[in-house]
């Protein structure tokens, strides 16, 4: 460092501390921008990947520049399943609706019974309420795998194997434990006062809840919603085991695309990615705003 | 004849096994100023939460203008309370938070604007009606707080502690404010605070509590010059009354204390219990702070310790044959007095105070 850069720096060092957060300088922007990098690349090579011809894609060393195709996405939907054979629907749309659709309902289905059932055990706590609470959080500490087999027999026996309602009904019943522990964080968060003055203010009960404490944990419920979409999104050994031909999700169908005689597909299993990313970043992007409050709820004095 | 805004009688109401309210009896003429006052945690909030409706009692009763409401629901009692967290809605602006109670009352939105436009220019908020809650100043929060209750036009007003989070100048100002809203309104008010100052200031009535009940009810003269027993007296006025431990005399018009002897003024209620009681008996002696004076060289002889400036007014801790007494005395007087001087004090005896030492009941 010459004798002339210190002033510059000791004054730059003086207006970060003035200026606050945001100012990082230079130095430390790089460094988070390439750290950011090793994280994004493999994103960015599959996206990278989706665009590319099957001899780009198997290519090495790895092609940096190429002629982009859509090819894959094309085939995503409508593929020969062997090299000379006759493109056919892959029913890909229907497994992107049924990854939509089941992932959004149990992960709705979950707020509106975690949510109230959180708010009772914030607000009108039964005896026994930590007992309770951490039986509720048991069914997330075994790994899927331990009780795959009692849910499949459960899942014949009662003829749900196969059906939305199963796999709905089991999603559910998965993100609940998480739902109910972070949204009862948000509502302990709030002040009770605020409670009995609208009920002072003559409001009923029913009211309380949904005028004065459902609009205070917004963001709470944005950030325990985004969590739990990418959880039974990317869910893949109960769909696997318990989804039937129409009900089947798309990590499914796509390890179903592995195989056939000219290998893995890579481009094609790209495409299928990328498409797949867009719903999740599309849901994080609009909530964001509420999914930082929510995640940084409480540490901030309010 | 006057109407009771307020009557609780043997008002009970126990969380597990902390007794909050002990059997508790107040009464509230209308449109009284009247101070619940007593520290922290001894039950100041949990009578105002009862009087509202928000805390069933476990005994007793509580009647409002002559209704008998121990049982009745919130809604319907024409009263409203600030919290002493303000407990404003932080997702409504200030005008929706005015707003609010209208609204659920199903007034008109024409009259609601009204009213809350009313309300705001009244309580100087109207520039932050537009705002959310935690973007307005200490000060504006309480205002909007009161305001959010008045609107409601209630016939009785319960606040608690509305001050504790404010800073001195605000809270200073406010006292004024909350006097002149008394005036304007008529309006019946229970203000609970642990500020002697306030409490002094502020209500017409004070109940002084202690432990879920109530100790002593009256005005704030006479909780000043009368209190019923040692608590009432190191509660009120500040700095504490200093309490001496004391005996008869040998003879009947004489108590002696730790520092020497004061003659007893027949004029004083107390004399004759001092008078009756056995030589040596056991009492214990108050005296105000402002009622000890500095003397020349005669009266009692003390060491002092701690010299404390208040601006007009010092505070001196003296030490006296092993006594620690408070002292306030003018800035004129204390100007020369330094930490380790001796010096000289006495006390009128008509303005002194005496108690039972087992209960602290006061004597006379």
């Amino acid at each position: 460092m010459t004798d002339a850069a210190l002033p510059r720096l000791a004054m730059r060092r003086k207006s970060r501390v003035s200026r606050g957060v945001g100012h990082a300088g230079w130095g430390r922007t790089i460094g988070a921008g390439v750290v950011s990098l090793i994280y994004f690349f493999p994103v960015l090579w599959i996206v990278l990947t989706a665009f590319k011809s099957h001899s780009d894609a198997l290519a090495v060393p790895p092609k940096w520049l190429f002629t982009p195709t859509l090819e894959n996405f094309v085939q995503v939907f409508n593929r020969a399943y062997s090299a000379d054979g006759v493109a056919v629907d892959t029913k890909f749309d229907l497994f992107f609706f049924n990854s939509i659709f089941i992932a959004g309902t149990s992960v709705a289905l979950a707020l509106i019974i975690g949510t109230l059932a959180a708010f009772g055990f914030s607000r009108y706590p039964l005896k026994g309420n930590q007992t309770y609470l951490f039986i509720i959080l048991t069914t997330r500490m075994l790994p899927a795998i331990v009780v795959i087999i009692p849910i499949l027999i459960m899942f014949r026996v009662t003829g749900l194997a196969g059906t939305y309602v199963g796999i709905i009904m089991l999603y559910t019943a998965f993100n609940l434990p998480f739902t109910i522990w972070m949204m009862k964080s948000f509502f302990d968060e709030l002040s009770p006062d605020v409670e009995d003055a609208a009920r002072l203010d003559g409001s009923s009960d029913t009211k309380v809840f949904f005028k004065i404490c459902m609009p205070q944990v917004y963001a709470g419920i944005a950030a325990t919603a985004v969590f739990g979409l990418i959880l039974t999104w990317n869910e893949y050994l109960f769909a696997l085991l318990l989804t039937g031909v129409q009900t089947r999700t798309v990590p499914v169908a796509m390890a179903q695309t592995i195989g056939g005689d000219i290998g893995v597909r890579w481009g094609l299993l790209a495409a299928i990615e990328t498409l797949f990313l867009i719903p999740v970043i599309l849901v994080t992007f609009f909530l964001q705003n509420h999914l930082l409050r929510g995640v940084t709820f409480g540490t901030v004095k309010r | 004849m006057t109407v009771n805004a307020l009557r609780m009688t043997g008002a009970t109401k126990s969380y597990g096994r902390t007794v909050a309210l002990d059997g508790l009896d107040l009464v509230v003429e209308e449109g009284r100023f009247f101070v619940i006052f007593g520290p922290s945690a001894v039950g100041k909030t949990t009578a105002l939460r009862t009087i509202s409706g928000l805390v069933r009692l476990d005994r007793g009763s509580v009647d409002l203008f002559g209704q008998d409401v121990t049982h009745a629901p919130i809604a319907g009692r024409g009263v409203s309370m600030v919290f002493q967290t303000f407990a404003l809605y932080p997702h409504l602006t200030v005008y929706n938070n005015l707003a609010y109670p209208l609204r659920e009352a199903k007034v008109a939105s024409a009259e609601v604007d009204r009213r809350v436009k009313e309300v705001a220019a009244m309580l100087r908020i109207s520039h932050v009606l537009n705002r959310k809650p935690t973007t307005a100043s200490g000060g504006e929060q309480q205002r909007v707080a009161l305001g959010r209750s008045l609107i409601q036009r209630p016939k009785l007003l319960l606040l608690d502690e509305p001050l504790t989070n404010l800073d001195a100048k605000l809270r200073h100002d406010m006292r004024a404010e909350f006097k002149r809203l008394h005036r304007e309104f008529g309006i019946t008010i229970v203000y609970a605070t642990p500020d002697e100052l306030e409490a002094l200031s502020m209500g017409d009535e004070i109940a002084v509590m202690r432990q879920g009940k109530v100790v002593q009810v009256g005005s704030p003269d006479e909780l000043y010059d009368r209190p019923r027993d040692v608590y009432v007296a190191t509660k009120i006025g500040a700095p504490a009354m200093n309490i001496i431990s004391a005996k008869r005399g040998r003879e009947a018009s004489t108590i002696e204390l730790p520092f020497g002897e004061v003659s007893v003024d027949p004029r004083k209620s107390w004399a004759a219990v001092a008078a009756d009681a056995a030589a040596g008996e056991s009492f214990l002696l108050g005296v105000r702070p402002y009622d000890l004076k500095l003397t020349g060289s005669s009266g009692y002889s003390g060491e002092v310790r701690l010299v404390e400036p208040l601006g007009d007014l010092t505070v001196v801790d003296v030490h006296a044959g092993g006594a620690e007494l408070k002292m306030v005395l003018p800035e004129a007087q204390a100007a020369g007095v330094r930490h380790g001087d001796r010096l000289n004090f006495a006390f009128d005896a008509a303005h002194a105070h005496l108690f039972r030492p087992r209960d602290g009941a006061a004597l006379g």
